[in-house]
């Protein structure tokens, strides 16, 4: 199973689909385009502690997980 | 002597945040609150070497993906980020944050993997902050 973590108010939020069911694919492309589309950041984990931004969605990645952009605090 | 002081504040000081954070971990470690969910995510995407830094010192340190400098990344939700010098200490604090209401746990992940991943971007929309004591 691979998973999409989302941050938000209850710390996060994980939808987890089926790489190899065609529909749940599409779904959590679908989802992932409308996180990146509205200003989330994708990222994910390659290594021990290491991670890489996601520019577009990759069904095979394991643990993808979306961050609200930065801002100035 | 003075020099003395400030040294044992800055340890009793790094002590006691990190006994805070592995009491809060440890407490509630079947709990579900938000808190708690945030900091569990921050733990499974830190290096080996930053959750030791995070359970030992109440922080952990990064490294910047484009200038190599090492950022402090101290628990908290905003002015938490401090630049380091070449001989560690404290040189400048930035301020840069998820948009939104998060968790600490989470704002701490978001600006790791910024850091890491994207650090002069980051940065550009940082506010910038004196120099700290601490």
């Amino acid at each position: 199973m691979a998973t999409q973590i989302v941050m938000d108010l209850n710390g996060d939020t994980r939808h987890q689909f089926d790489p190899n069911d065609a529909e749940a694919v599409a779904k959590a492309e679908r989802r992932f385009k409308e996180l990146t589309g509205s200003g989330f950041v994708a990222a994910e984990r390659t290594s021990s502690g290491q991670s890489r931004l996601v520019k577009s969605f990759e069904p095979t990645a394991s643990e993808t997980l979306f961050f609200p952009r930065l801002v100035g605090g | 002597m003075k020099a003395l002081f400030w040294l044992s504040r800055q340890i009793s000081e790094c002590e006691w945040r990190a006994r805070a954070v592995c009491g809060l971990f440890r407490s509630a470690r079947n709990a579900n609150t938000p808190e708690l969910r945030g900091l569990r995510l921050l733990r499974s995407w830190l290096s080996p070497a930053q959750l030791a830094q995070l359970d030992a010192k109440g922080y952990f340190d990064v490294i910047g993906g484009q200038s190599g400098k090492t950022y402090r990344i101290k628990f908290g939700i905003c002015a938490n980020i401090l630049e380091l010098a070449e001989d560690g200490r404290p040189k400048v604090g930035w301020c840069v944050v998820p948009d939104g209401c998060l968790v600490a746990g989470d704002v701490m992940l978001a600006q790791k993997i910024s850091l890491e991943t994207c650090e002069c971007a980051a940065l550009a929309k940082a506010n910038r902050f004196g120099a700290p004591t601490r």
